[in-house]
C-alpha cells in the first residue's frame, strides 16, 4: 500500500487539474465532490486519520489539511473566474461604450458681457473695494452737474445723451456710471473704495457703438490717494485682465470730473505692437479712462479738497470683451443669437 | 483736426520729425491719431503737358488726350470735363499706386486704350473733395515728380483735441504744444502792416458793442481797392489738404487765419453794410434770418447778432449773413477779428443746430489777446499776393486789457496730488516753457501768471495737470493705495447673488442674453391689454434713436420672447434663455421705478436630442422648478404658487404668482398664444420672472443645528381621489403641517382618465415620518395614519382608494 501522503499529493494535483479544467460551476462542483467535498478523496483520508498511530496522525492529518487547504483555495478562485465568465457573458460584451453622451439637460451659456463685467468687479474686490450699483434713469444733476459738467458746456458733446420724456423731472438714462461716484460720496465720508458697474446709454449705434453698453467705475478717496496709487493699481487690473507683462502706457486726456486726467492703453493685444487694424497701426490699445477726482466734484458732495484726494477710473466692458474675444461688431452681443453666445 | 507738418514748422523750428510729432503730442494729452507723408504714393505720377483732346468716338463723357511727360507721350481716356489742350496735369503713369489705393494700369476703356491717369486733387489725397483732374500753372516744369513740382515733402497730421483745449484748435496751438514739450520756442509769423494814404477807418466805417458782456472784444481792419481773385496755389493747397474749400482770396485768408491761429474772422462786403456801420447785440425779439448758407434760421432773442444800419448781418461767432458776403464786385472789406463768450455761442449753435469751423472755436474759448494781431496778420498775408490799400488806424473794442489770469500753485500740492516729488525749479521749469510767468511769495505758494489763451487754467489743479503733462506721465511712479478700512454694502451681496443666479441657470441649461433696456412701444401698445401695458406707465425717451428704442421695458417677456423667436429662425429648436436686468416704470411713490429681475424662457424638448429616449416637451412644472430650484439655490424664505389671472401675458389656468410672505415676488406660467403667435413662435413658450429685491430681500435665517435622528423613519402611502378643484399643494401643505414629526409629504403619482370619475384626479402621497427620540410604535404610526386620512376625507372631500 503506497504512503497516504503520497497519495494526497497525486490527489491534490489532480483535484487542481480538475478545478483549473473546469469550465462552468457545475465541472468545478463535482472536481469539489470528488476530491474535498465531504465524500472527496481527500476528505475520505482525514476520516482515516484517527485511527492511525499517533506519530502518523500528524503528519498525514497535516499533509490532508493542506491538501484540502491548496484545493479550497484553488476552488475559490477558480469560482470567482467562472462566475465573472458567466456575467459577462450574460452582459454581452459588458463593455459600456463610455464615449455615448451622458444624460442630463444640455449645459448653457453665459454671456460674454456679464461674464466679462463680473471678472473685472471680481478683480476690484479682491483689491479691496466693495460694490455700489446705482439707477440707470439717473437726475442730470448727477449724471452731469455734480461731475463738473454744466450746461452749455462743450463737455457735454462727449457722450450724446438720451433724455427722458418727463417734463420738469430732468431725467437722463445714465451715459457713464460715474454718477455713483456723486451718489456713494454724498452717502458717506471717506475712505471710500468704490468698484461700481451697470448699464449706460448714449444714443450712437455702428460696429463699435451700441446704444446701451456696459461700464465698470472705480474710484477710491482718502487722505493720501494719490495718481502714483492710481497707475499703480490698473497697473495690477491690466496684468490680472491682459496677462502681466504686457506694456501699458498711461496718456493725458481729458474729463471734466478728474484732472489730471489718462487714457490707459495697452499693447495691442493683435499684432503685439507691430500695427494693425484694430489699434489703427499704433501700436496701443485704449481700454480706460482715468485721473485724479476733480476738487469741484468734491464741491459738489461735501469732502474738502485740501484733507482728501482720489482717483476714478472708468472702462467700457464691452470693449474689453471685444478685445479678448477678438469680437469685431459690437451689436452681436445684443442679437441674443445662441450660436454667437454659445461660443463662451 | 487736420494740421501740415510744415506749417508747424512756420511757428517753431523744431527738431522733431513728423513722427517724433505725432508721438510726443500724443504722451502729453494732444492726441495725434494718423501721420500720413503726401509723397506717398507719389512715384510714377508726374507733371504732363497735354498735346491734344479729342472726344472719345463710343462714350459722350469720355474724352481721348494725348499727353507727354517730356520723354514719352501717352494715350489717356479721361473723365473730367475741365482741361483742354496745352494744359499741365498730374499723370499716374502705369505702375503708380495711388494714396487712394487706386493702382494704375493699361486699359481698354470703351474700345480705346489707355496708358496711364490724369489726377484729381482727391485722387492724390490732396483734397476732401474736387471737381475735376489738377491743372497746374502754365510754367510747371513737365516731366518733373509731381511731389517736387508742388511741394508734397511733407506730412499731414490727424489731431483729436479734448474739449478742454480750444487754444489747440490752430497751427499756432499746436505749435506752442511741441515748444512746451521740447523747450524750443514759438516765433510768431509777422503782422506788419501798410497803412494806406486814403481816408481812415474811422472815417469809412463805424464799429460799436452794445452787449460786451458777450463780446469782450471786437478788432476790425478796413480795407479798400481789393480785387476779388483766385488765391495762390500754395493757399488753395493749404486749405484744401486740412478740409476747407478754396473760395477767392478773401475769404481763403480769414479760413486761413482760422487754421492758423484759431481765430474765426469774418469779411464783411463794406459798401454792403448799411450806413458802413457795425453794432454788436443781442437780437432783442425773436427773429427769422437767412445764413450764408441759404437757411432761414430761428433766432432767440437772447442770441448775439452782428448789426449795420438796417439790421442783422451775422449771426455773431457762428455764421455770416447773406445780405452782407463778400462779392465778386466787392472792393472794400471790413474784416471783424473778435472775441466772443463761449457760453453764449455754444448756446446760439446749439439752439439753432448749427455748428460751424468758427461756433466750434468760439464756444471753446478764442484768444481774447489775440483779435487784433489776427486782423493785421490776415492784412499782412494779404497783401502778399492781393494789391489794396488799408485805412488807418484800427477798430479795438475792448483792446488794451490785459486777459492774463493769475492762478495760485504750491508745488507741494502737486507732489500730493501726483505721489511724486515735484521740486519748485521743475515746475518753474514747465511753466517757462508754456510761456507762463511765476511769482514766488514764498518757496511754498506761487502765482502763475496764464496768457489768456489758455482758458482750461484757472485753478491750483490746472496747473498741477500742466505740471504732470509736460513732464510726462511715464515719469510718475507706480505705488499702491494704502490700505482702506472694508466696507461691505448689499450692493456686494447683490452682484454676488445675481452672479451665482446666472450660474444656476447656466446649469440649468439656460443660455443668458442681454436685451437692449429700450422697447418699442408701438410693439407694446399693439399688444397692450395681452402685456398688461399702461401707457400711463411709459418711462418714454424724448430722443430714441430708432422706433424700437422708444420706452424703457415694463418687463422683461419681450425681450426673451424675441430671442425665442429669431433662435428659431436660426435653427434652434430647444430653447432655454434667460436674462437678469431691469423692469421699468411710473410709480406713484417714488416718480419711477427700476427693479432688478430675472426672466427665463423654456421652449421645445426637456432634455436636449439624446440616445436615450425621454424626448417630452418642456412644461409649466418645468418652469417652475427652474423658479423653485433657482430660490433654493439662492436660499431665499419660502415660497408657494397660487394661481394668477392677474398676468395677461400667461395662459389662464396655466400659470402662478410666486408669493413670499404675502408678496407677489414673481411669476412662471405658459405664454399667452396670441403672443407667442404674433412673434411667430409656433409651439407654447413657458416664462418666469422673479424679482430680484423682493425675493431676496431676507433671506432665510441661519439654519439651526437639530440632532441628526437616530432612530428608523416610517413611509406611508395613501392613494386619494380628489376633486380636480383641489389644490395638491394645499393638501401637501396641510399634511406636512399636521406634525412635527411628518419630516416630508411628496406626490408619487397623479392619475386623471377614464378609471376615475369625470373632473377628479387620483394623487397618490407618500409621507415620512421620522421620530426624534424613539422608534414609533404601531399605534402611533396608526394615529398618524388615522390623522391623515381624516384630513384627506374631512377637510378635502378625499377618498381613499385601497388597491
Amino acid at each position: 500500500m503506497t504512503d497516504p501522503s503520497d497519495r494526497l499529493k497525486e490527489l491534490q494535483e489532480a483535484g487542481l487539474r480538475a478545478i483549473y479544467a473546469a469550465a462552468n460551476e457545475s465541472d468545478l462542483l463535482d472536481a469539489k465532490g470528488k476530491y474535498f467535498g465531504k465524500k472527496g478523496a481527500v476528505s475520505e483520508i482525514l476520516k482515516t486519520v484517527a485511527y492511525l498511530p499517533s506519530e502518523e496522525k500528524k503528519r498525514i492529518g497535516t499533509a490532508a489539511n493542506e491538501a484540502r487547504g491548496a484545493l479550497e483555495s484553488a476552488f475559490d478562485a477558480r469560482l470567482e473566474e467562472i462566475r465573472e465568465k458567466e456575467r459577462l457573458a450574460k452582459e454581452g460584451s459588458g463593455l459600456l461604450d463610455v464615449t455615448l453622451p451622458g444624460r442630463a439637460p444640455a449645459i448653457g451659456h453665459r454671456h460674454p458681457i456679464s461674464r466679462t463685467l463680473f471678472e473685472i468687479v471680481s478683480v476690484f474686490q479682491r483689491l479691496g473695494f466693495s460694490v455700489r450699483c446705482g439707477p440707470e434713469i439717473e437726475k442730470d444733476y448727477y449724471n452731469f452737474e455734480a461731475l463738473n459738467i454744466p450746461k452749455d458746456h462743450p463737455a457735454r458733446d462727449m457722450q450724446d445723451t438720451f433724455y427722458m420724456d418727463w417734463p420738469g423731472m430732468d431725467l437722463v438714462l445714465r451715459t457713464h456710471t460715474s454718477p455713483i461716484q456723486i451718489r456713494t460720496m454724498e452717502a458717506m465720508r471717506p475712505p471710500v473704495r468704490i468698484i461700481a458697474p451697470g448699464a449706460v446709454y448714449r444714443c450712437d449705434s455702428d460696429v463699435t457703438h451700441s446704444p446701451m453698453f456696459h461700464q465698470v467705475e472705480g474710484f477710491a478717496v482718502d487722505r493720501s490717494v494719490t495718481m502714483a496709487d492710481l497707475k499703480g493699481l490698473l497697473t495690477e487690473f491690466c496684468g490680472m485682465m491682459f496677462g502681466s507683462g504686457l506694456p501699458l502706457r498711461f496718456r493725458p486726456s481729458f474729463f471734466p470730473f478728474t484732472e489730471p486726467s489718462a487714457e490707459v492703453d495697452i499693447r495691442c493685444v493683435i499684432c503685439r505692437g507691430a500695427g494693425c487694424r484694430v489699434c489703427k497701426d499704433s501700436g496701443w490699445l485704449e481700454i480706460l479712462g482715468c485721473g485724479m477726482i476733480d476738487p469741484s466734484v468734491f464741491g459738489f458732495v461735501g469732502y474738502d479738497p485740501e484733507e482728501y484726494t482720489g482717483f476714478a477710473f472708468g472702462m467700457g466692458v464691452e470693449r474689453i470683451a471685444m478685445l479678448r474675444h477678438g469680437i469685431n461688431d459690437i451689436r452681436l452681443f445684443f442679437e441674443n443669437d445662441i450660436r454667437f453666445i454659445s461660443q463662451f | 483736426m487736420k494740421i501740415l507738418y510744415s506749417w508747424i514748422k512756420e511757428f517753431v523750428d523744431t527738431r522733431l520729425s513728423a513722427a517724433d510729432i505725432q508721438d510726443a503730442l500724443t504722451m502729453a494729452g494732444v492726441e495725434v491719431s494718423s501721420c500720413r507723408f503726401l509723397g506717398e504714393g507719389m512715384d510714377n505720377v508726374v507733371v504732363a503737358k497735354i498735346l491734344s483732346q479729342r472726344q472719345h468716338p463710343n462714350a459722350d463723357k469720355l474724352s481721348l488726350c494725348r499727353v507727354t511727360d517730356g520723354s514719352q507721350e501717352y494715350a489717356i481716356v479721361c473723365g473730367a470735363r475741365n482741361m483742354k489742350q496745352g494744359d499741365i496735369v498730374a499723370l499716374a503713369r502705369t505702375g503708380a499706386k495711388l494714396p487712394n489705393g487706386m493702382e494704375i494700369k493699361k486699359a481698354k476703356i470703351r474700345g480705346e486704350s489707355s496708358e496711364g491717369m490724369l489726377c484729381s486733387e482727391m485722387e492724390l489725397g490732396l483734397s476732401e473733395e474736387s471737381a475735376g483732374i489738377i491743372i497746374l500753372p502754365p510754367g510747371t516744369e513737365v516731366g518733373k515728380p509731381l511731389s517736387d513740382a508742388i511741394g508734397l515733402a511733407d506730412w499731414l497730421l490727424d489731431v483729436e483735441i479734448t474739449p478742454n483745449r480750444g487754444d489747440c484748435l490752430s497751427v499756432l496751438g499746436v505749435a506752442r504744444e511741441v515748444a512746451a514739450i521740447t523747450g524750443e520756442k514759438v516765433v510768431m509769423p509777422p503782422a506788419t502792416v501798410t497803412e494806406g494814404g486814403g481816408p481812415p477807418a474811422e472815417d469809412l466805417a463805424a464799429v460799436d458793442v452794445t452787449d460786451a458782456d458777450l463780446c469782450p472784444r471786437y478788432s476790425a481792419r478796413v480795407i479798400s481797392d481789393v480785387t476779388i481773385a483766385p488765391s495762390p496755389d500754395w493757399m488753395q493747397r493749404r486749405l484744401s489738404l486740412c478740409g476747407v474749400r478754396p473760395i477767392n482770396n478773401i475769404v481763403d485768408i480769414t479760413n486761413y487765419l482760422l487754421l492758423e491761429l484759431g481765430q474765426p474772422m469774418h469779411a464783411f462786403d463794406l459798401d454792403r453794410l448799411a450806413g458802413r456801420k457795425i453794432d454788436v447785440k443781442r437780437s432783442g425779439v425773436p427773429r427769422t434770418y437767412v445764413t450764408l448758407d441759404g437757411a432761414a434760421r430761428e433766432i432767440l432773442p437772447e442770441m448775439l447778432l452782428i448789426w449795420d444800419g438796417d439790421g442783422p448781418v451775422a449771426v455773431a461767432g457762428v455764421m455770416g449773413g447773406q445780405n452782407t458776403e463778400v462779392l465778386p464786385t466787392t472792393t472794400r472789406v471790413l474784416f471783424e477779428s473778435a472775441h466772443f463768450a463761449p457760453a453764449s455761442i455754444r448756446w446760439t449753435s446749439r439752439r439753432l443746430g448749427l455748428s460751424t469751423e468758427s461756433s466750434y472755436r468760439f464756444e471753446r474759448g478764442v484768444d481774447p489777446g489775440g483779435t487784433m494781431y489776427a486782423a493785421d496778420r490776415a492784412v499782412s498775408l494779404l497783401s502778399r499776393f492781393a494789391s489794396f490799400s488799408v485805412a488807418s488806424g484800427t477798430f479795438d473794442i475792448g483792446g488794451g486789457r490785459d486777459f492774463t489770469r493769475s492762478v495760485p500753485f504750491r508745488p507741494a500740492r502737486a507732489s500730493r496730488i501726483l505721489g511724486m516729488e515735484c521740486p519748485g525749479q521743475e515746475c518753474e521749469g514747465v511753466f517757462g516753457r508754456l510761456g507762463f510767468s511765476v511769482r514766488r511769495e514764498g518757496e511754498a505758494s506761487w502765482t502763475v501768471g496764464v496768457p489768456p489763451h489758455r482758458f482750461d487754467i484757472e485753478r491750483e489743479i490746472d496747473l498741477v495737470e500742466e505740471v504732470a503733462r509736460i513732464t510726462g506721465y511715464d515719469r510718475i511712479p507706480t505705488t499702491y493705495p494704502e490700505s482702506a478700512a472694508p466696507d461691505f454694502s448689499p450692493d456686494d451681496r447683490f452682484v454676488r447673488v445675481v452672479e451665482d443666479a446666472s450660474e444656476f441657470l447656466k446649469g440649468q441649461g439656460f443660455t443668458q442674453a442681454i436685451n437692449f433696456s429700450f422697447v418699442p412701444e408701438k410693439e407694446w401698445g399693439k399688444h397692450a391689454s395681452l402685456l398688461g401695458f399702461d401707457a400711463a406707465d411709459a418711462m418714454r425717451l424724448s430722443n430714441p434713436i430708432s422706433d424700437d428704442t422708444t420706452m424703457m421695458r415694463p418687463h422683461l417677456l419681450m425681450g426673451l420672447l424675441h430671442n425665442v423667436s429669431s433662435n428659431l429662425r436660426r435653427f434652434q429648436e430647444d430653447i432655454r434663455l434667460f436674462e437678469t436686468g431691469k423692469a421699468f416704470g411710473k410709480s406713484l411713490a417714488a416718480g419711477h421705478f427700476e427693479e432688478p429681475r430675472i426672466g427665463f424662457a423654456l421652449y421645445g424638448k426637456r432634455l436636449p436630442e439624446n440616445w436615450s429616449g425621454g424626448q417630452s416637451a418642456v412644461d409649466f412644472f418645468d418652469a417652475k422648478a427652474t423658479a423653485s430650484s433657482l430660490l433654493d439655490f439662492l436660499m431665499t424664505k419660502p415660497v408657494h404658487y397660487v394661481p394668477t389671472v392677474s398676468k395677461p401675458f400667461l395662459a389662464q389656468g396655466r400659470a402662478a404668482e410666486i408669493i413670499m410672505d404675502g408678496e407677489i415676488v414673481g411669476w412662471v406660467g405658459a405664454v399667452r398664444r396670441e403672443l407667442s403667435s404674433a412673434l411667430e413662435i409656433p409651439g407654447t413658450v413657458y416664462y418666469g420672472e422673479i424679482r430680484m429685491e423682493a425675493a431676496l430681500g431676507d433671506r432665510r435665517p441661519a439654519a439651526q443645528f437639530k440632532a441628526v435622528p437616530k432612530f428608523p423613519p416610517v413611509v406611508r402611502d395613501f392613494a386619494c381621489v380628489l376633486s380636480g378643484q383641489v389644490p395638491v399643494g394645499d393638501v401637501l401643505a396641510m399634511v406636512s403641517g399636521l406634525s412635527e414629526e411628518i419630516e416630508s409629504a411628496t406626490v408619487f403619482d397623479v392619475y386623471e382618465g377614464e378609471k376615475i370619475e369625470k373632473g377628479s384626479k387620483s394623487v397618490a402621497f407618500r409621507v415620512k415620518i421620522q421620530p426624534f427620540d424613539r422608534t414609533l410604535t404601531d399605534a402611533e404610526v396608526n394615529s398618524i395614519h388615522t390623522k391623515i386620512v381624516k384630513i384627506l376625507e374631512n377637510r378635502f372631500g378625499g377618498k381613499i382608494r385601497t388597491s
